[in-house]
């Protein structure tokens, strides 16, 4: 049930950051045309491009948490008895949650310091906390998959659900 | 420190763990346990290091690719190649080399060529009585000419991470590319000829000339981005938005192939692999900072000036490095892991940063296909339904050739640069 709720959420985020890459692209496309055509630029566009691609690294980094697709190494995972992937998967999911929650704290922090300074970006006066803050969503987003991965593996003893699925390399 | 960094990433990379947690473990128990600096700096790197308008190429030649590849864009190049090559024996094979390339001009991501073009050319090699062996070792192999022949995704986060530039890295790309895949169809040509398969059929004026008006609008893709580039038309990024609306485009409403939902879709799986791939430079951006400031790459380079090591030397042993790791690590994090070591000490010892870009990228190409865990061979087996003793089997002779070649590029820098004094002039 949760799990569905999971992966319902993950989608939408895909979806939403699939439609802002999509702006990205045409903003892009609409710079190069406007400086060659009609010798104007969209200021600000190269901020808001950026901006797009960090939502996409760390928001989309919360999909790929979710579907368990992370790049990694898992040669010598794969040889091993089911009962030492299962303490590694636990391992993982706890060492998952402390680096999430110290660069949340940091990212948090460093947000809060851009909202309260009032700062902005420098063309398209984008506030800055909106940026910053995508990184501290993000890794609140993945602290909450990690703790709720944890609970099912311990639960369930649930190695499959928890074992490395060998992301998708592109390259 | 030489716990946290090199300790810690080594075992955590050994037990599995996703690359970008490897790199995040490594620089805060770095900076918990052995620095004193403000924690603060973990944020200001993992941002400042995607904060970057040249990585924004990647996302678009992913997109650029996924539009490309969703549609009837491989076969139209299948057919304009083999209506110009098909009088050749093992004109089949030649043809997946030449149409590889082409789509690599496009696209730039390995796999997606490889199951792309090999869901045609596999049938129709099979049905032409290609041995099977031959044509899996091809199929698989041919993959990796694409993150050589630019637009290339590793080359774009290796000029991110050895802050060269990405323009000069794809000029410098060019003939290296072009030479394993000349070097690939000389031994496809070759093969044929010994072991009688693959005759070829007369040469079809008509029949080449329909080909090439089908696949024109094809062809226009790599004319634009790589015309672009070099013409001093674009920056790579805008080359790689114009090439997203191009694809968008032709395949929308001049193919009729993609809906406006299929282009979303495309969009979406651009996403998920930018997520893959960019918390990876996120990380590595701040693990890269902390051997920085813990002069690591310094100290290495003094160590090796101290042994007094030759260039040729230093080249053979990064490649054995670089081949070494290639075959267990997919090239992004490869390049992300070692480029913050290797740059400063190739750089001391007068090596050329753009020339040492393509000898990398030439390195973890190989390990694309190199058997035992190369992805490229896995899509082959899951995607094409070939065996994996088959695959392991067929591409032996292709990994000496790749192998020849890099040993070409290693050691004659002017097959690389002197494609980018070509193409830039400088």
């Amino acid at each position: 049930m949760i799990d569905r709720q999971l992966d319902r959420i993950a989608r939408a985020i895909e979806w939403i950051l699939a439609l802002a890459f999509i702006l990205a692209v045409l903003l892009n496309f609409t710079n190069v045309v406007g400086r060659y055509l009609f010798g104007i630029a969209l200021l600000g566009a190269d901020e808001v491009e950026v901006f797009i691609m960090v939502a996409m690294t760390f928001l989309g980094a919360v999909v790929v948490t979710q579907r368990n697709e992370h790049l990694r190494m898992d040669v010598l995972v794969r040889l091993m008895p089911k009962w030492a992937r299962l303490v590694l998967r636990i391992a993982e999911q706890v060492l998952l949650m402390l680096l999430a929650g110290f660069v949340l704290k940091q990212s948090y922090f460093y947000a809060g310091q851009m909202l309260r300074i009032g700062r902005t970006s420098d063309m398209a006066g984008i506030p800055m906390w909106i940026p910053h803050g995508l990184v501290a969503l993000g890794f609140t987003l993945i602290l909450l998959l990690a703790g709720w991965r944890l609970f099912t593996v311990i639960t369930r003893r649930d190695v499959v659900h928890a074992a490395p699925e060998s992301g998708q390399v592109r390259e | 420190m030489t716990f946290a960094l090199f300790v810690v990433p080594v075992v955590l990379l050994l037990v599995g763990f996703p690359i970008f947690m490897v790199l995040l473990t490594a620089v805060t128990v770095a900076l918990v346990f052995f620095m004193h600096v403000p924690l603060i700096v973990v944020h200001q790197n993992l941002f400042g290091s995607v904060n970057a308008t040249p990585l924004l190429a990647v996302p678009f030649f992913i997109y650029a690719g996924e539009l490309m590849g969703r549609g009837s864009v491989a076969q139209r190049l299948v057919d304009f190649v083999q209506g110009g090559v098909g009088s050749v024996r093992g004109s089949l094979g030649v043809t997946t080399v030449g149409t590889s390339a082409i789509f690599g001009a496009i696209s730039g991501v390995s796999a997606a060529t490889v199951a792309t073009i090999g869901k045609v050319m596999v049938p129709a090699m099979r049905r032409a009585g290609y041995p099977e062996a031959f044509t899996a070792g091809l199929i698989t192999s041919v993959g990796a000419i694409d993150v050589v022949i630019p637009p290339s995704i590793p080359m774009i986060v290796y000029g991110a991470a050895a802050e060269e530039s990405v323009a000069r890295l794809y000029a410098a790309g060019v003939f290296p590319g072009l030479m394993i895949a000349i070097m690939i169809a000389a031994y496809v040509m070759w093969r044929a000829r010994r072991e009688k398969f693959g005759a070829g059929e007369p040469f079809d004026l008509s029949r080449f000339l329909h080909a090439t008006g089908r696949s024109i609008w094809a062809l226009g893709a790599p004319v634009i981005i790589l015309g672009g580039i070099y013409g001093g038309i674009f920056s790579p990024t805008e080359a790689a938005a114009v090439a997203c609306v191009y694809a968008a485009l032709v395949t929308a409403l001049i193919f009729r192939e993609l809906s406006l939902r299929e282009i979303v879709e495309a969009a979406a799986a651009t996403v998920f692999f930018t997520g893959q791939i960019l918390i990876i430079v996120a990380c590595a951006g701040v693990f890269a900072w902390l051997l920085t400031v813990n002069q690591v790459p310094a100290a290495v380079t003094a160590w090796l000036q101290h042994l007094n090591v030759s260039t040729w030397m230093l080249l053979l042993a990064i490649n054995v490095l670089l081949l070494a790791v290639g075959c267990f690590l997919d090239p992004i994090s490869a390049i992300l892991l070692l480029s913050p070591l290797l740059v400063p000490i190739v750089k001391a010892a007068g090596i050329d940063g753009v020339h040492f870009g393509v000898v990398v990228t030439v390195n973890l190409a190989i390990g694309l296909f190199h058997p035992p865990f190369g992805i490229n061979i896995f899509v082959a087996q899951s995607v094409l339904g070939l065996k994996l003793e088959t695959i392991y089997r067929g591409i032996i002779p292709f990994v000496v050739i790749y192998l020849i070649a890099l040993g070409l590029i290693t050691y004659v820098p002017a097959i690389s640069l002197s494609g980018m004094h070509l193409l830039l002039g400088k």
